[in-house]
């Protein structure tokens, strides 16, 4: 069977036209700082039998279903596009990582798998028409499926949540981030086994062959294979053209095990997937390697793919309020609990906790991913997967207003939301003593710690060295029993001699005390301070303007 | 400050690093001003004792400085045994500074020890010309206060050996950071981010220096992005250094840590230079 001159034609267009309404459609998400992968998933609605196909039937048929070898063409071309996906998805994938971070982690993971797959499951095995079920004989494969489904968590869409909330780095996100890992890797390896079940497609291999095979596969891949890709990574990168060589060996790995696990019946997806894990876990492989495939592959075969959700359901049509409203009510109580109880059992405070809980609910595309395969393998019918199409949107729209709630407390741990008004004072001091003391008696005032405790710590610290800075301002610090960071201001009408590093006596002179055992919080602390402070014109601004009604306003300002 | 290592102890072999490590030994217990004990794991008898003797009277210790003990079993299980039973602050260890692949899953010693050993372990990697004291220390970072304790451990030691150089190594990555080109949609947008933590980071640990007060030896920080250990290991290869001050793994390190290998593993694999693992007491911790 040959492609005819229209088809081919058409089929560009087709491609061009998914793009181009991809790009628009995510960069206006992008706007208004939602995930890229909504905008993506609208265009494809738009496009789709939803709407273009509502109303202009013929030129949604002449786009996307010209001839049946265009349509053959475009699934090619969307599995290429999941599998690369995957393989990009398990490059990321730091299993390492996962056993250092050790117990908060281990429990956030588990948990946020145990208990959505335990509630997805239940309701699925003895609720399955509330959850849409088409065919009954199937009940234990769809019970599975659902389970399965709502342990999933979305890496690139909770990864840009948190960083944008400015969390990435924290403690918070990276519990996230290991934990989304490691649930990502057991639901896929679950869901294989679901696909072996199903037995559609594995080459007459009986559940039992296909099971040890794709066990095999996955011991095989992580712990020899792991070794072998570290072992040729480095030549491949230092005899072959770069990047180009090494992109080539991560698509061929990729594309080999992906051919091997769909032979085997457990789909091509898992293969890169676990080949991602195996090849991302080299030492080897360059930063900027990763981020060159990330983009190559997210920024083409991502947006077809996720186009392509919307061109095969009628989303209008197969939306079904109450499959929507009980997966929704499913997902946010799985995860949220499950990770959060997890993460508060591995030693998170509170609120914490609820923040992985809100994390860790972000579907995005990997629940669309395991949506379109069960769709596809005949698991669920089209209003099950629009819910989920769905849920994993509602899920990845709404994790960071929920993360930025739960953790509202911790923007108490910026130097701007800690100046506070009670803690600035206009001082006639003459020496360093007098005037530390000063900010001390004005702290326990307020906070309610012994003075003498700040006096003694404070002056420890600054006999030890100085804490003069540059551009009049002084810093004297020190770690004391507190369980949040406070900080004092005093402004001085007679120059104390700080020995800052410019020479300049300080007339500005910022009391900070942090919690006993966290270094971190205090280097971020003082760096924040310090930069604060570091731009001269603004400094001597402020020194120009000492009335009491406008001090803080000009404080907030710098 | 007296110096927190005042009981270390040495297995003897009968390898030809034994005598290296002998000297070593007598070196630290000369520098830290303390009580040594030496043991060997084996079957005792009149010959095997003689020649041990031979060995450690070649290595020029006065006979009434050091107390020798016989243990039996598997090496490293004896070593751990004798460590505890003399309550042993410093325990030192040979190896080969690369480990083939059929160690590196069964374990050497030295990887034995470094997982299980109650005390601090000082793993020396023996080099052609022999032993000579540690000029350019090179020193782990990682914020905690536990580690602002070992890095002024490690200062001390580096003052009493008159050391010439003392770089803090900070070694950070961001999970998922990558993952985020996706909805950045641009590899550079993310690169401008990682530079940004990179640079918050630097700006941290140079702070973080200052506040430790070391004044007396000339410090370098580094920054390093990447897998922990590895981007260590890598940069002390590349510009050279003596031994590599490391917090002890606060657990037992198990198999699976060797299948996802992270930080410790990664510098035992092929050790860049002498290894020091910092155990604190409970006394040092609070």
């Amino acid at each position: 069977m040959k492609m005819s001159v229209a088809d081919i034609t058409f089929f560009l267009i087709g491609i061009s036209v998914m793009l181009l309404f991809a790009r628009i459609f995510g960069e206006l998400a992008r706007s208004v700082k939602q995930p890229i992968i909504v905008g993506e998933i609208l265009a494809g609605i738009i496009l789709g039998p939803t709407l273009l196909g509502l109303f202009w039937p013929e030129v949604f048929q002449n786009l996307f279903r010209q001839s049946e070898n265009v349509g053959i063409a475009f699934e090619g071309l969307t599995t290429i596009a999941v599998v690369m996906l995957l393989l990009v998805s398990g490059l990321e994938v730091d299993l390492s990582v996962v056993l250092k971070q050790s117990r908060t982690a281990i429990s956030t993971s588990l948990m946020g798998l145990v208990v959505p797959f335990f509630i997805g499951f239940s309701m699925g095995y003895f609720f399955p028409d509330l959850l849409g079920i088409a065919d009954h004989s199937q009940k234990l494969v769809f019970a599975l499926f659902i389970g399965v489904a709502l342990s999933i968590t979305a890496l690139p869409v909770v990864a840009k949540t948190l960083m944008d909330l400015n969390l990435l780095k924290t403690e918070i996100g990276t519990v996230i981030i290991a934990s989304a890992m490691v649930d990502d890797l057991i639901g896929w390896i679950i869901f294989s086994i679901i696909l072996g079940m199903m037995g559609t497609a594995n080459h007459g291999f009986g559940f039992e062959t296909t099971f040890l095979l794709a066990f095999a596969f996955i011991s095989f891949m992580l712990i020899f294979g792991r070794k072998i890709f570290n072992y040729v990574l480095p030549t491949i990168q230092n005899k072959l053209s770069f990047p180009g060589g090494v992109i080539n060996f991560i698509l061929i790995s990729g594309f080999l095990s992906a051919a091997f696990t769909e032979y085997i019946g457990i789909h091509a997806i898992f293969g890169a997937f676990i080949t991602g894990i195996a090849i991302g876990d080299s030492v080897h492989l360059k930063q900027h390697t990763r981020e060159i495939i990330h983009q190559f592959i997210t920024n083409i075969f991502a947006p077809l793919f996720f186009v392509s959700i919307g061109l095969r359901v009628n989303f209008i049509a197969h939306f079904d309020i109450v499959i929507v409203a009980v997966f929704l009510l499913l997902a946010f109580a799985g995860k949220v609990i499950g990770c959060g109880l997890g993460a508060y059992l591995g030693g998170l405070k509170r609120w914490d906790s609820l923040a992985v809980g809100f994390g860790m609910n972000s579907r995005g595309a990997m629940e669309i991913i395991l949506g379109i395969l069960a769709f596809d393998a005949g698991i669920i019918e089209e209003k099950v997967f629009v819910a989920l199409v769905i849920m994993a949107l509602v899920t990845s729209i709404t994790s960071a207003p929920l993360i930025g709630f739960a953790l509202r407390y911790k923007r108490k741990e910026k130097l701007i939301t800690l100046i506070d008004p009670k803690l600035i004072i206009f001082s006639t001091a003459t020496d360093k003593k007098t005037l530390i003391s000063e900010l001390a008696q004005k702290v326990s005032e307020i906070i309610k710690i012994d003075k003498e405790i700040i006096i003694s710590e404070v002056l420890k610290r600054e006999e030890i060295m100085p804490t003069g800075i540059a551009n009049s301002l002084a810093l004297p610090h020190a770690k004391i029993n507190i369980s949040k960071p406070v900080v004092a201001i005093a402004l001085l009408k007679n120059e104390i001699d700080f020995d800052a590093i410019d020479g300049i006596p300080s007339r500005i002179v910022v009391l900070l005390l942090t919690p006993q055992n966290d270094n971190e919080l205090q280097l971020k602390l003082l760096s924040e301070i310090a930069k604060t402070f570091g731009d001269k014109k603004r400094v001597d601004e402020l020194l120009k303007d000492f009335s009491p009604d406008s001090i803080f306003s000009n404080l907030q300002k710098l | 400050m007296e110096f927190p290592f005042k009981k270390i102890g040495l297995a003897i072999t009968f390898s030809p690093t034994g005598k290296s490590l002998l000297l070593e030994a007598k070196r630290l217990q000369q520098l830290f001003n303390s009580e040594l004990f030496l043991f060997h794991i084996g079957e005792k008898n009149e010959e095997k004792e003689a020649a041990l003797l031979q060995l450690i009277a070649d290595s020029g210790l006065p006979p009434n400085s050091f107390k020798l003990d016989w243990g039996s079993g598997k090496p490293a299980k004896a070593i751990i045994k004798k460590a505890k039973e003399y309550s042993l602050d410093l325990l030192i260890a040979g190896a080969l500074e690369k480990e083939t692949m059929i160690n590196y899953y069964i374990g050497s010693v030295a990887r034995k020890l470094m997982r299980k050993a109650p005390c601090s372990l000082l793993i020396h990697t023996i080099r052609p010309g022999g032993l000579s004291k540690f000029n350019k220390f090179c020193v782990s970072v990682d914020f905690t206060s536990e580690n602002e304790k070992m890095i002024q451990l490690a200062y001390q030691f580096a003052l009493l050996e008159n050391a010439k150089e003392f770089v803090l190594i900070r070694e950070f990555k961001v999970l998922g950071l990558t993952s985020t080109v996706y909805e950045t949609g641009s590899a550079q947008g993310t690169e401008k981010v990682r530079l940004e933590i990179q640079k918050e980071e630097e700006e941290k640990t140079k702070l973080y220096v200052k506040e430790l007060q070391l004044k007396n030896i000339s410090v370098e920080t580094v920054c390093l992005y990447g897998k922990e250990g590895w981007e260590a290991n890598k940069y002390i290869r590349e510009n050279g250094g003596d031994i590599f001050v490391h917090l002890a793994p606060k657990h037992s390190l198990k198999f699976v840590d060797r299948l996802f290998q992270h930080d410790l593993e990664f510098i035992v694999k092929e050790l860049p230079c002498s290894l020091l693992l910092i155990k604190l007491s409970n006394e040092d911790k609070s």
